[in-house]
């Protein structure tokens, strides 16, 4: 068995263990959760003392840790796993934020047997997605994903917890369905007929797929890939999703969820229908100026500092998509390294969030005031959080984003430059945020407000840190996946002329 | 020693965490003195190297670099680049910084949260140093971002205040304004030449790989963020805001070192702006109208930060006119006298306003009798910037002068005019905090003397006010090391930068040499201008103007008498009015700041009630649709099927299609729960 299958179904043991535990026992259900979690960072990490980001010099991807070997033979089905710099950085993003989202579950209260069952089962999901190489394969984990994700939010949720799990089920269960249909179309287009990436990958560089088809079939997968995203218009059910969804599953759902659309659209879309992306790209670079400024000015709008969050995502977003339209190495290291720092540092801002609200029972920005100098270490915490989000140098969103619109710069002047402004409006509402939570006189009513404790610190802290290390040294992520965007880039020569 | 000067930035920063981490905070905290500790350090490695290039010591530029990230082909490097501009920066952060730390443990005594302040302090010196030593323009823009950090937090120190919350956020977002300029500059630039490394930059426009239209369209965008951050037309306006923050923090951030940080990027990519005359006209006009509008604003404040702080920004206005007209080096030798006397200028201010708890200068006057130190360093300052012959303020002002005039006698005539307005309202100030009678008799009886700690600082800005511009103007040391020929030609030898030799070979040889005569050329004309003694006409202006003003000041304020002012203020209260309301571009941008939020609003609105609606009823439709295509499957399979068999599933298709039509979600929702369900089963069970 292979690191990858562990790093993948570790999770499922301790999930498969925590039904043998008894309902009551909820100290020993909580440690197992978090031991399975911490197994399977552990393993992450581990895999990674042995990764080679590959050498300049390749040409192919390079695919690691490969397992393969024959699932459902009639169909041509493998069970097929391997990581690159495309998919290795976001296994670790996975295993760290799972690991410290389990943590902070401990406040979960309420039917702690199942939200441990579902919330490791999420896991293997979404590192089942990441790993998988096999669109049949793919399609599985990615639909695993869906029914923890539903019952975490549905169940553990807020006041309108049962909508909002409902509307993001809809919304990605109709993305979804699509991304089915592209998916057995190219399974149908290629001889022999295979689900295996790699193999539709050479398919599609030798020209086996014609430009209609792969425009058709790229819309598709548009659809079920921009619903995860989200990528405007899809986007709504996020800011209701995250709202709604107990703190250790809001920060999952922005951390890693989100991420399955960008890897998706970088793995799927542009790997093997590139003649579709390229159609696409003067589309993708208004979705990315639309999510940018869009998703910041209707973050500007809120005073429920979750929503606010929720939107920011939104717009954070949609520097990925900036990255993804640059189709060059620049612009692609961008878009991973943002889908990082941005699991990082909206994922802090998640858990900080929750902090609050498990405190004072409130989001209402306007309902706090002056609490710098009751709460310091939480102010400090949330105040770098804010300044990493809106991309201050030296923390980690800067580089990822300057990337992203350094090489979505060379072709899309117009759109970048646009895109430029919701950096000063994504300024203005964290700031306004701090302003009104943090600065100015004492809300009396917040006199007695405790500052962080230790699961909480737990939590936050190492997200802090590394968003301070990449910030500073980015060259910790960027080596990972520099050499596979590099040759991603360059993966169809003579494409993409509109962009180089 | 040059090899070391990448600790300069560093130290601050390891004791700016040190500081944060460790240690207890209270008013007794001991950390300060490890931030003063560190600083002293820092200046005593910033002197070193500052008469090292004066001295013509080790050869210029320094420039080294390790490196820092990689993305496909492209390396960005992490270095210091060591000019003259560089050392004199250098010399001049680390001894205000250090001043400015001294002075704050008299200033700040009995502050519960030193620590922090320290900290910050720290923080922002560190951030400073890294913008002047960097090597490229991404690291410059990182440390600049940096700088507006430590001023955020700094000018927010008191955020129990609403004042200090409101002008944090008012800096922080306007500069940001003005950096999203720069933003889109670097954007541009990097995608036309492919490094932000200074050195490669200065070969490839030197060899003339600059295009006319990328020139003039990055001087312009560096221009509009160097207007955020030395507070130039229009976004001048978050800069007497600052004044909230604790006096030292104005004298260090907002009067000696930050705000200069715009004239410093335009200096620094100079050879970008000589290369796009439209954007050195821009900085010219912007510079000027700065300085004039900036004067006037300055001449009907009360609020004795705000008068300094409205003369920071027209200073900092000659500073960039004096760019604009080529007055290169002159310009910056006005950056270095005037971070001397305006720090001592906001020191002494808050000297002052330690004494009487007021910012209001209607509250001050007859000061002189109480503080004598304080009286006496501030004149210094003040005649210093009024441009009297002999002191610092007066040579550099000379110079910018001078240029301006070589450039446009109707802008010299607007500058010098501008310098008696300087004169006027820098005496006005001095008169109404130090003579005359005193406004409020109570705060008067308790003002005293302050603390050797911060009388020490100011004593110390004096002299250098007093000479160092005599000093820096006649060695001619300075106009040596800071010599426009040394950035616009072709960057010097193979040692010292082995990635520009690399660009140049690359470009023609015969132009690099028509333009190394071009450099030499340059380089003769500007020492001709500065060792040929001026006109009469030009210093014989400006001495005018100067004695005007202050005599102007002293009738209207020496006597304590204000009524002929008051009467002054009445007959002219509309431009009065003007003036107090800043030209209303406060006004401006708040309007904006108004539209914006109604632009959020309008679209939330349309996310909550369009674009999600859209898809509800979407679905609405999706479902339609889908029961349309059950109630087809239906008819086909009753059709074709056994009565018996065709009634059971025509009542399921029934109650499918009942399903369909009800609510939208549900009908998916099976789907979902019939995996679920049994799951669920089994582990509540």
């Amino acid at each position: 068995m292979g690191i990858l299958s562990v790093i993948t179904f570790l999770p499922l043991l301790g999930a498969l263990a925590i039904l043998f535990i008894p309902k009551e026992q909820v100290k020993a259900i909580r440690a197992t959760g978090i031991l399975a979690a911490l197994a399977s960072l552990a393993a992450s990490l581990y895999a990674l003392t042995s990764y080679d980001p590959g050498s300049m010099a390749m040409t192919g991807l390079p695919i690691q840790f490969v397992e393969k070997f024959s699932w459902i033979p009639s169909f041509n089905i493998h069970y097929h796993m391997g990581v690159d710099g495309l998919s290795f950085p976001i296994v670790l993003l996975t295993t760290f934020l799972c690991f410290l989202a389990a943590v902070y579950s401990i406040g979960i209260k309420e039917r702690v047997k199942e939200f441990y069952f579902w919330y490791l089962v999420l896991e293997v999901g979404m590192l089942g997605v990441f790993c998988a190489l096999d669109m049949f394969l793919f399609y599985m984990f990615w639909e695993l994903t869906l029914v923890p994700m539903y019952f975490l939010i549905g169940v553990w949720g807020g006041p309108k917890k049962e909508f909002a799990a409902i509307k993001f089920f809809l919304f990605t269960l109709f993305g979804s369905v699509f991304m089915l249909l592209g998916i057995l179309a190219l399974y149908f287009q290629t001889s022999p007929h295979t689900f295996d990436m790699l193999e539709m990958m050479s398919a599609a560089a030798s020209g086996a797929f014609p430009r209609e088809f792969q425009i058709i079939v790229f819309l598709a997968f548009w659809l079920g890939l921009a619903v995860k995203v989200p990528a405007f218009p899809f986007h709504t059910w996020l800011p209701l999703a995250h709202v709604e969804a107990p703190t250790p599953v809001s920060v999952i759902l922005a951390g890693v969820l989100l991420k399955m659309g960008v890897y998706g659209i970088l793995r799927i879309s542009f790997s093997i229908l590139p003649a579709g992306y390229e159609w696409f790209l003067p589309y993708m670079a208004v979705i990315a100026f639309i999510n940018i400024v869009y998703g910041a000015l209707c973050a500007m709008a809120q005073t429920d500092m979750k929503k606010m969050v929720a939107y920011s995502s939104i717009n954070h977003m949609g520097y990925c998509l900036l990255g993804m339209v640059a189709v060059s190495a620049t612009g692609f290291n961008g878009a991973v390294l943002q889908m990082i720092n941005h699991g990082l540092i909206t994922g802090a801002l998640f858990f900080l969030v929750g902090v609050i609200y498990d405190r004072a029972h409130t989001r209402d920005i306007t309902a706090f005031g002056g609490l710098g100098a009751r709460v310091p270490v939480y102010a400090g915490l949330m105040a770098m959080t804010c300044f990493a989000s809106l991309g201050l140098p030296g923390l980690a969103g800067f580089v990822s984003e300057f990337l992203c619109f350094l090489g979505a710069f060379d072709k899309w002047k117009l759109f970048t430059i646009l895109s430029v402004s919701g950096i000063l409006v994504t300024a203005a509402f964290f700031l306004r945020m701090l302003q009104k939570v943090f600065l100015g006189p004492l809300n009396e009513k917040w006199k007695d407000l405790p500052d962080m404790d230790l699961r909480e610190l737990v939590s936050v802290v190492p997200l802090a840190v590394l968003m301070l290390a990449f910030g500073i040294w980015p060259r910790w992520v960027l080596d990972l996946m520099n050499p596979t965007m590099t040759v991603m880039a360059k993966m169809f020569p003579g494409m993409f002329a509109l962009v180089r | 020693m040059i090899e070391n000067v990448w600790l300069i930035p560093v130290l601050p920063l390891l004791s700016a965490a040190a500081i944060l981490f460790f240690g207890k905070e209270g008013e007794h905290s001991k950390m300060p003195f490890l931030g003063l500790a560190v600083m002293g350090w820092c200046l005593l490695q910033a002197s070193c190297i500052f008469a090292q290039a004066l001295l013509g010591r080790f050869e210029m530029p320094y420039y080294h670099t390790i490196p820092w990230f990689q993305f496909g082909v492209f390396e960005m490097t992490l270095g210091v680049l060591i000019d003259g501009p560089a050392a004199t920066l250098l010399f001049v952060v680390t001894l205000v910084s250090f001043l400015v730390q001294l002075y704050s443990l008299g200033y700040m005594h009995g502050d519960p949260r030193l620590k922090r302040y320290y900290a910050f302090l720290s923080l922002f010196t560190a951030a400073m140093l890294g913008l002047v030593v960097s090597s490229n323009l991404l690291l410059l823009f990182a440390c600049w971002e940096l700088v507006g950090l430590a001023s955020y937090l700094l000018i927010g120190f008191w955020f129990e205040k609403p004042g200090p919350a409101y002008a944090s956020k008012k800096a922080f977002i306007t500069t940001k304004l003005g950096d999203c300029g720069l933003y889109v500059g670097l954007l541009l630039l990097f995608a036309s030449t492919g490094t932000f490394d200074l050195v490669m930059l200065q070969a490839r426009a030197a060899a003339g790989d600059l295009s006319l239209e990328v020139a003039t369209a990055v001087g312009l965008l560096f221009l509009f963020g160097a207007a955020g951050k030395s507070a130039q037309l229009p976004l001048f306006i978050w800069l007497p805001d600052a004044m909230e923050g604790p006096t030292p923090v104005s004298a260090l951030i907002h009067a000696a070192t930050m705000v200069v940080a715009g004239i410093y990027l335009v200096a620094r990519t100079f050879f970008i702006y000589n290369a796009a005359p439209i954007a050195m006209g821009a900085v010219a006009w912007v510079g000027l109208l700065t300085a004039f509008f900036a004067a006037t604003m300055a001449l009907t404040a009360y609020d004795i930060k705000r008068v300094l702080a409205f003369s920071t920004i027209s200073q900092l206005g000659y500073m960039m006119l004096g760019l604009g007209v080529a007055g290169y080096t002159g310009a910056l030798f006005h950056l270095t006298t005037h971070a001397f006397f305006k720090a001592l200028l906001f020191l002494g201010a808050g000297s002052v306003i330690h004494a009487v708890h007021s910012n209001d200068m209607r509250d001050m006057g007859e000061l002189s009798k109480k503080m004598p130190v304080t009286t006496a360093t501030v004149a210094v300052a003040t005649l210093a910037i009024a441009g009297v012959p002999g002191l610092s303020g007066w040579y550099s002002k000379e110079e910018i002068l001078h240029s301006v005039y070589g450039h446009n006698p109707t802008m010299w005539l607007i500058a010098v005019f501008t310098a008696g307005l300087t004169a006027f309202y820098m005496s006005r100030m001095f008169f109404r905090t130090f003579f005359g009678k005193a406004g409020d008799h109570h705060k008067w009886d308790h003002a005293h003397e302050s603390p050797w700690t911060m009388t020490l600082p100011l004593g110390i800005l004096a002299v250098l006010s007093a000479v160092a511009g005599a000093i820096l103007h006649y060695t001619g040391a300075f106009a040596r090391i800071v010599d426009p020929a040394l950035i616009l030609a072709a960057p010097g030898t193979p040692e010292a930068s082995g990635h520009a030799t690399e660009a140049l070979s690359h470009a023609a040889p015969e132009g690099a040499e028509a333009l190394g005569h071009a450099a030499a050329a340059a380089h003769e004309a500007g020492h001709a201008m500065l060792h040929h003694p001026p006109d009469f006409l030009l210093p014989g202006a400006a001495m005018f103007v100067t004695a005007a003003g202050i005599l102007g000041a002293w009738k209207l304020y020496g006597k304590g008498d204000f009524a002929t002012a008051k009467s002054l203020r009445e007959g002219f209260s509309w431009a009065a009015d003007t003036l107090e309301a800043r030209y209303y571009f406060d006004d401006f941008f708040l309007f904006l700041v108004g539209l914006s939020d109604r632009l959020a609003a309008a679209f939330f609105w349309i996310d909550a009630n369009i674009i999600d609606a859209v898809f509800v009823d979407g679905w609405a439709a999706v479902a339609r649709a889908l029961a349309w295509l059950s109630d087809f499957v239906d008819f086909r399979f009753v059709d074709g099927a056994v009565d018996g068999v065709g009634l059971i599933t025509g009542d399921a298709g029934a109650s499918l299609r009942r399903l369909v039509r009800g609510q939208t979600q549900e009908y998916l929702m099976y789907a979902a729960l019939s995996v679920a369900i049994l799951a669920v089963f089994i582990i509540t069970r």
